[in-house]
């Protein structure tokens, strides 16, 4: 118990990985061990995410004094080794990352884990690298594991083929590697520079700064940050994600949820590290502004849902880095509470989008899979000996009661979280959002807060036409379109998701509890720095 | 506590409905019903502690931090339209068990309904602003769900669209305006807002926040110009009708517009907006409800003016006015809920609803007939009906307006050209279905409607004469606790039907004949059934669907130019935007070179970067036309790299580089084959010229990053070091790391978790290159063998058989050489595995020069002659460098050490010399073993494209759309 | 030598973007791959220019960090190679994968309409 609690923290990397690189040695025939295994996997996850959430509150001091978690990998201290920190916040998107790939994983064993592609070690590792990126304290390694969730992304993009599939997926990869060098760039120049890559270290040495060194010091953090906003989707460097998102399989797209908020994560990060900065939230504001608007319009354009729910991630991704640019500390937290409900919002409605689409006819980009003759040397370089033996059962499932009333719900509950309606949180989360930004301002809320209140609002009603319009020709269309035939399976996530939200809801006090400490650490980014420095490693006479 | 019970009794009843079986329309009535009823006597009992005056409070804490809580307030006020609701609630249930088909899935009608009154007694009982704006959003979603109850009716769904969006439109703009309210009393709580009425009215934000509550308020209760969304939602079953426009949805907002008077109203803003729009409204519906063909559709534009009359007295800021607009909410509400059952009858049993066919039905329905003719009466004002007194009220606050200046003489004489019209479209309405000829061309013949159904009518009707006839003993008690519960003490007034000869009552009479007047000489003259005069032209909910229409045509426009589906757009817009941030703080910041010594320059060095750049540079030019060419200028540019690491002391990197370089040209070289074969094409001048300005862009484009990149770079290159943390790896290499190379220490030990995330990456990306050429299929005319393979017939490499010892053909002789060379390559391979630790070299060099020795094999041995003799399989080759990685990481476990802590031991090894064979070196063989694996693996996956056969065409891009 | 060392970088840098922004897949395949030797060279030299200190540790004892160049660069341009590497090689096979599925090898799966 002692030892695992010890490693806890470098746990929700190496789980993960074990599991996919034990992955490619189960032979495809055995799929019952390779389900069990990755659900295995992914459970193991959450519970470590809920132990992280509680050993980083208040409740679980004794522990780590600070309520930071410090793990010196290799043993080296910070700044010379690489440290993964956990405070509340990478608590709490670690938690949203295996919830979220939990309930995908159960979504995506229902039909859409085909053979031939090792669907589930990439999906393992794409959690390897969130989680990385959520826990590491160093910048280069942040870089390593944006690598790592990118190229399990790439995979997850392409699955399936066809040539919409298989171009935007290009355009994704292309658009990322450039984000990437980018990144590099950004981080060499800021050693270059500061002569450090630790975070909290960086701290200490950023301030040190001054004159010409400092200007090549922002240089490089800016360029950093161009590359952060790539992944979290900004007009005008998003054009890549609708595209990539809405062609991407259901399962996909619940977990691609997450990747926007890693550069968001980071931006908030290394921003609150670097400490405050005006032009930054400058052009947090008006670029999230823009995220926002260009992101209503074009959800009131959308004529698909899986294209509507992909400009919605859009929209929140706008709301959430122009709420950041307000620089109000007081709406961290209402940030943060806001941020969850929608990733849990977008992951459920891609995988309803996954089952609604199959009112419609099948999908002409699908190429056919190909069938090798048995013992074709052509696949023995792949270690496929016979054709993979897989009968897809994914149609005659068991046909649930009411399929279409259940689907209609949950559409329904979607459609509240998206515009921001009761019952459901994303009220709670978008009122607090309105409220904190034209409340907590002493002289006033600026003109940017009311701007920012009205676009929210307005971004709600557009989404709410647009959802309005799709809903009643995808449920209420004159032409019987036949019932899809649904899973448990399938249907059990989406309305676990849907009842998670609800008493996301309705638990709003606790959470908001726990998220205003969280955005309270966040604005005191000394104690981060604090923790990190003095984490001293263990006895080193253990050493050679 | 009981207040809780009263909200959320039908949710719960509501959600109990939605799981009974569609045809147990029996039980659904009945729990609705009871559930209606338990709520009235709910409200009912807490009379005596009302009527005292005292304010019931049921508190109970949601999320603090966001000034949430969950607050019924009940005061006498909120009692009424508990019981109003409620009552209603009872009656429209009754109603309903008995219009409804039996074919219906009546248990969704009840489910819904309960939700709707749970969610209404919500809104009225809220004694918390947010709390009643969630529940002002809930009636609002629940009443879409109910007027779309017949969803496969088209009408059905556009209304129900219509006031969706219209109603939580509103909704919004209320929040907003609550927020603002909140912002400047610092507080939800209702008794804080109330109590605050002259800070708020001060407030230099009040005119925003009274905007935007009436915005809320306005769409709600149907007031112009947003009036349109209630003649629309009468697609909605009948008894909705009855209970959403008379007593309950349309009433919210008047009910907010009394709720919010102490806090908002006595400002002049306040009369015009409020005042205005409800004039308009009256005066609008009045005259359009005159000229209604539908029976539901003269009741809903009665209802729009009714509501305009209610609104307009709320706005003329005197108490007196409230008490009675107060008092005609109720009796609106019972005469209008009996009309609404009435039309629903007449329409159930005669099966239209249409002024034109209908006629002369007091023969069929006599009862019916009686009762609608009574309520009628009540709407037009007649005396001895409760709508007499309240209309009287109505006149006498409109004269109080006309206080000399001529403007304000406007408001009786609106106040006397609505009455008017009230009366004739009563009469009319009566007139036209009742009376006259029994129409013959009825769609069904009428039978009598069942007792029951009438029962909910008749009630109402029975409310309407005892009101209008004892005002004083039956409502007068009630009306006094409302109006008093919002105005403190109330203002001096007496109920009673007679006040002697007053100009009210000369109002009404006016009224009263000139309505009967109009109408007679509108039926004289044929013209009672032409459109609405003038009205008619404009069609607001026409235009509402216009806009829409427009709204969504111009955003897919919008859409295009916001978001470009093509991918050089989105790269130079990235180039550009990194370009700026980068620039930027250098601009603000200054940049300049720095004072460090500069290295002298060597002129081989300058010669190797010429060649190096004119590679660059010749492929950035010749790569459209001549790839081979392209590919191979970069190689020379690589070179360069290559030597320039060597150059500055970085053996691993330049040993890393060019094993890389080789691999990735071999790739390349492989993929080559399946580019199209690229001519130049003269496309039309205007293209050209086109193509001409993009390029210079580009161009320029390029030369500022260049510049910019070389500048930044220039600019730390001549600055002093400050690589401490670097120091201390140097410093500690040997002693801590217990290696030479401290580069290599640095990968597999000081930062080793790098490159476990690299390799993983490696992996993930040969599983991906596994997965996607699996089910490549080249395009047809880059099929045919190459010219390269063509020389003599057949190419014999490709179609060697498994079986033979050696690939025949004229490649057998390189071919021995190269399997001669296999078992050296893999011993140099694993040199560098072992000596990395102490020497340039390591895992991964070693596993792409393993690799490298690997594809030799491919090229001269075939595709199928090789894979049929590879024994192990890459993919398990990667999972088994990854798991040997992960492992040498958790060995440091079991000494309680955090992960990928070194753990060592020593000795000599005859060939390698003194090993240092640690976890380690565990560590750096994963790396090996998954390199080897990768690489291999997406050679093969390119090499043996070649076996492929081409399939039909998939779909073009243009078929499957963007 | 450290300004020859900038304008290559920024040579390399420059002919790099001028291909990625070009529309033949194959084009834009080169200059990421020009992009990548510049980033590793900008890298690279973040640790300054060094000649003949290669970090090697040579002898026994106490070590003056001196005598040697900054390490911790090279690591970092290794991992880069290491992934660059990868990555390239995907997004090869994504563009041979591309150009079979549409029959073009422009970036955008179709020929410009003219």
């Amino acid at each position: 118990m002692n030892a695992i609690l010890q490693h806890l923290v470098v746990l929700p990397i190496i789980v993960p990985l074990l599991c996919a690189a034990g992955m490619l040695f189960l032979p495809e025939r055995r799929r019952a061990a390779r389900v069990t295994l990755v659900l295995a996997s992914a459970f193991i996850q959450l519970l470590i995410a809920i132990a992280l959430l509680y050993l980083t509150s208040d409740a679980a001091r004794f522990i780590w004094p600070e309520g930071v978690g410090v793990y010196a990998i290799g043993n080296w201290d910070a700044p010379y080794g690489i440290v993964l920190v956990v405070d509340r916040l990478s608590a709490v998107m670690l938690t949203l990352v295996a919830i979220v790939g939990f309930t995908t994983l159960i979504y995506a064993v229902a039909r859409w884990d085909r053979p031939g592609q090792p669907f589930h070690s990439v999906f393992q590792l794409i959690m390897m690298g969130l989680n990385g990126a959520f826990l590491t304290g160093d910048l280069f390694n942040l870089f390593v594991f944006f690598e790592v969730l990118l190229a399990a992304s790439y995979g997850l993009v392409l699955r399936g083929a066809g040539a919409v599939r298989t171009r935007n997926g290009m355009h994704y990869i292309a658009v990322n590697l450039v984000a990437s060098l980018l990144f590099l760039i950004g981080v060499a120049l800021i050693y270059g520079i500061a002569g450090t890559l630790n975070m909290a270290d960086l701290a200490g040495r950023a301030a040190t700064l001054s004159g010409e060194d400092r200007a090549l010091f922002d240089a490089g953090v800016a360029i950093l940050g161009v590359a952060f906003l790539v992944k979290a989707g900004s007009w005008p460097l998003n054009f890549w994600l609708p595209g990539a998102y809405s062609i991407a399989h259901a399962p996909v797209g619940a977990i691609f949820a997450l990747m926007t908020k890693v550069g968001l994560y980071s931006i908030l990060r290394v921003g609150t590290i670097l400490g405050e900065d005006e032009t930054l939230a400058a052009a947090l504001l008006y670029l999230g502004l823009a995220t926002l608007i260009t992101g209503t319009i074009a959800i009131l354009a959308a004529k698909h849902l899986a294209r509507l729910v992909s400009f919605s991630v859009l929209v929140s991704m706008g709301i959430l880095l122009a709420a950041f640019g307000l620089r109000i500390e007081a709406l961290t937290g209402a940030i943060i509470f806001y941020m969850i409900v929608s990733v849990l919002t977008t992951s459920t409605f891609f995988m309803l989008t996954g089952m609604t689409d199959r009112t419609r006819i099948a999908d002409p980009m699908v190429m056919p899979e190909d069938n090798p003759t048995a013992g074709s040397p052509v696949y023995m370089g792949y270690g496929v000996r016979q054709p993979s033996v897989y009968h897809d059962d994914g149609e005659v499932g068991i046909a649930i009661p009411a399929v279409m009333a259940f689907l209609g719900l949950m559409f329904v509950c979607c459609t509240l979280l998206v515009v921001g309606l009761p019952p459901m949180p994303g009220f709670v989360a978008k009122f607090a959002l309105l409220s904190g930004a034209l409340r907590e301002v002493p002289d006033g809320p600026a003109a940017a807060s009311w701007m920012f209140s009205a676009t929210v609002l307005l971004s709600g009603l557009a989404s709410l036409i647009a959802l309005s319009r799709i809903g009643m020709r995808l449920f209420w269309s004159v032409a019987a379109r036949e019932t899809p035939r649904l899973r448990i399976l399938e249907a059990a996530p989406v309305a676990a998701l849907v009842v998670l939200c609800l008493t996301l809801g309705v638990a709003a006090g606790p959470v908001a509890r726990y998220l205003d400490a969280t955005a309270r650490s966040l604005h005191q980014p000394d104690t981060y720095v604090r923790a990190v420095l003095a984490a001293r490693s263990h006895d080193h006479e253990e050493r050679p | 506590m009981m207040l809780g019970l009263i909200v959320a009794l039908p949710f719960i009843a509501g959600l109990f409905a939605a799981f009974l079986s569609s045809s147990s329309r029996n039980v659904a009535a009945w729990l609705a019903g009871s559930v209606a009823l338990a709520s009235t006597l709910l409200a009912a009992s807490l009379y005596p502690t009302i009527a005292a005056g005292e304010v019931v409070h049921f508190v109970a804490s949601w999320a603090p931090q966001y000034g949430l809580e969950f607050n019924l307030r009940m005061d006498g006020f909120a009692w009424m339209f508990t019981m109003l609701v409620s009552g209603m609630g009872v009656l429209v249930v009754l109603y309903a068990r008995y219009y409804m088909a039996a074919a219906d899935p009546v248990p969704r009608f009840f489910a819904f309904l309960l939700a709707f009154m749970g969610s209404m007694l919500g809104v009225v009982l809220s004694g918390h602003l947010i709390q009643l704006v969630i529940f002002w959003e809930l009636t609002s979603l629940s009443s879409f769900m109910l007027i779309a109850y017949w969803y496969h009716r088209e009408d059905a769904r556009r209304g129900a669209r219509m006031s969706l969006i219209v109603t939580v439109g509103g909704g919004f703009a209320l929040l907003l305006g609550v927020l603002v309210l909140g912002r400047i009393t610092g507080s939800y709580d209702l008794d804080t807002v109330l109590s605050a009425g002259d800070t708020i009215r001060s407030h230099p934000q009040y005119s925003l926040a009274l905007v935007l509550v009436l915005l809320g308020v306005f769409t709600k209760s149907a007031q112009f110009p947003f009036h349109f969304w209630l003649p629309q939602a009468m697609a909605a079953p009948t008894p909705v009708s009855a209970y959403l426009h008379s007593a309950t949805m349309v009433k919210a907002g008047v009910f907010l517009l009394v709720r919010l008077w102490p806090a908002l109203s006595g400002t002049q803003l306040w009369f015009w907006l409020v005042c205005g729009a409800g004039a308009v409204t009256l005066l609008l519906g009045a005259i359009s409800a005159t000229f209604q063909r539908d029976m539901k559709g003269v009741l809903a534009y009665s209802t729009i003016s009714h509501l305009g009359l209610i609104t307009m007295l709320l706005g003329m800021n005197s108490p007196l006015a409230l008490v009675a607009a107060v008092f005609h909410i109720m009796n609106h509400a019972t005469f209008k809920a009996s009309l609404f059952m009435g039309a629903g009858i007449v329409d159930h049993e005669t099966g239209t609803r249409d002024l034109r066919l209908l006629g002369g039905l007091r023969h069929l329905l006599p009862i019916t007939a009686l009762v609608a003719t009574v309520a009628a009466g009540a709407m037009a004002g007649v005396p001895l009906l409760n709508g007499f007194l309240s209309k009287e009220m109505f006149f006498s606050e409109s004269l109080q307006l006309a206080s000399g200046s001529d403007l304000s003489l406007a408001f009786p004489v609106i106040a006397t050209i609505a009455g008017v019209f009230s009366v004739a479209y009563s009469v009319r309405f009566i007139h036209r279905v009742f009376f006259g000829p029994v129409s013959q061309n009825l769609p069904r013949a009428p039978r009598k409607p069942n007792r029951k159904m009438l029962v909910p009518s008749i009630v109402l009707v029975l409310a309407c004469l005892l009101v209008g006839i004892f005002p004083e003993r039956t409502v007068g008690p009630i009306l006094a606790i409302a109006a008093g519960s919002i105005l403190g003490e109330l203002p001096a007034y007496q109920l009673k039907l007679w006040h002697g000869f007053t100009t009210p009552l000369l109002m009404s009479f006016v009224a009263l004949g000139g309505g009967i007047a109009f109408y007679a000489w509108l039926h004289h003259r044929r013209r009672s059934m032409m459109a609405t005069p003038l009205l008619s032209r404009i069609d607001a909910s026409r235009i509402f669907d216009l806009m829409n229409v427009i709204a969504i045509r111009g955003a897919g426009r919008l859409t295009q130019s916001l978001f470009s589906w093509r991918l050089q757009p989105q790269l130079l817009l990235i180039v550009v935007t990194a370009l700026a941030a980068g620039l930027l703080p250098l601009v603000i910041g200054g940049w300049s070179a720095g004072g460090a010594p500069a290295t002298a320059l060597d002129p081989l060095f300058l010669l190797l970067w010429l060649v190096g750049c004119a590679g660059a540079l010749g492929a950035a030019a010749n790569t459209k036309y001549h790839r081979f060419a392209a590919l191979i200028m970069v190689g020379v540019a690589g070179l360069a790299t290559v030597l320039t690491f060597a150059w500055f002391s970085a053996p691993d990197l330049a040993l890393t580089q060019l094993v890389v370089e080789t691999v990735t040209l071999i790739l390349i070289l492989l993929g080559l084959r399946w580019l199209p074969r690229r001519l130049e094409s003269a496309g039309s001048r205007r293209a050209i010229y086109w193509a001409r300005i993009r390029r210079s862009r580009d161009f320029a484009i390029a030369v500022f990053v260049g510049a910019a990149v070389a500048a930044v770079a220039y600019a730390v290159l001549t600055r002093p070091t400050n690589g401490e943390v670097g120091d201390f790896y140097v410093r500690n290499s040997l002693e801590l790391g217990g290696g030479r190379n401290v580069v290599n220490v640095i990968l597999v030990d000081f930062r080793g978790f790098d490159t476990l995330g690299e390799i993983t990456v490696v992996g993930i990306v040969a599983m991906i290159v596994y997965a996607l050429l699996r089910r490549f299929r080249p395009a047809p005319e880059s099929i045919e063998v190459p010219r390269a393979q063509r020389h003599d017939g057949e190419f014999r490499s490709e179609v060697s058989s498994p079986d033979e010892p050696l690939p025949s053909g004229d490649v057998r002789m390189p071919a021995v050489l190269v399997r001669l060379l296999l078992p050296f390559a893999a011993l140099v391979s694993i040199y560098f595995l072992l000596r990395g630790h102490h020497a340039p070299g390591g895992g991964f060099v070693g596993g792409l020069v393993m690799a490298t020795s690997l594809i030799a094999q491919f090229m001269v041995g075939g595709t199928i002659w090789v894979e049929s003799r590879l024994k192990v399989y890459p993919l398990t080759l990667v999972g088994a460098g990854l798991l040997c990685a992960a492992l040498a990481g958790m060995l440091a476990w079991w000494s309680g050490l955090p992960f990928l802590t070194a753990r060592v031991i020593d000795f000599r090894l005859p060939l390698a010399g003194d090993v240092h064979l640690s976890s380690v070196l565990l560590f750096d063989l994963g790396v090996y073993l998954l390199v080897i694996g990768a690489t291999v693996l997406m050679l093969i996956a390119l090499a043996h494209q070649s076996m492929r056969s081409p399939r039909r065409l998939l779909s073009p891009l243009e078929q499957e759309g963007r | 030598m450290e300004i020859v060392y900038a304008v290559v970088i920024g040579i390399l840098a420059g002919s790099g973007v001028w291909l990625i922004l070009r529309p033949r897949t194959f084009q834009v395949l080169l200059g990421l791959m020009l992009l990548s030797y510049a980033v590793n060279l900008f890298i690279f030299g973040m640790g300054r220019l060094v000649l003949h200190k290669a970090p090697v540790i040579a002898g026994s004892g106490p070590v003056d960090p001196a005598m040697y160049a900054d390490p911790v660069p090279q690591a970092l341009v290794l991992t880069a190679i290491v992934i660059g590497f990868a990555t390239t090689a995907l997004f090869l096979v994504v563009l041979i994968a591309l150009r079979g599925l549409t029959g073009t090898d422009h970036v955008d799966g179709q020929e410009p309409a003219e």
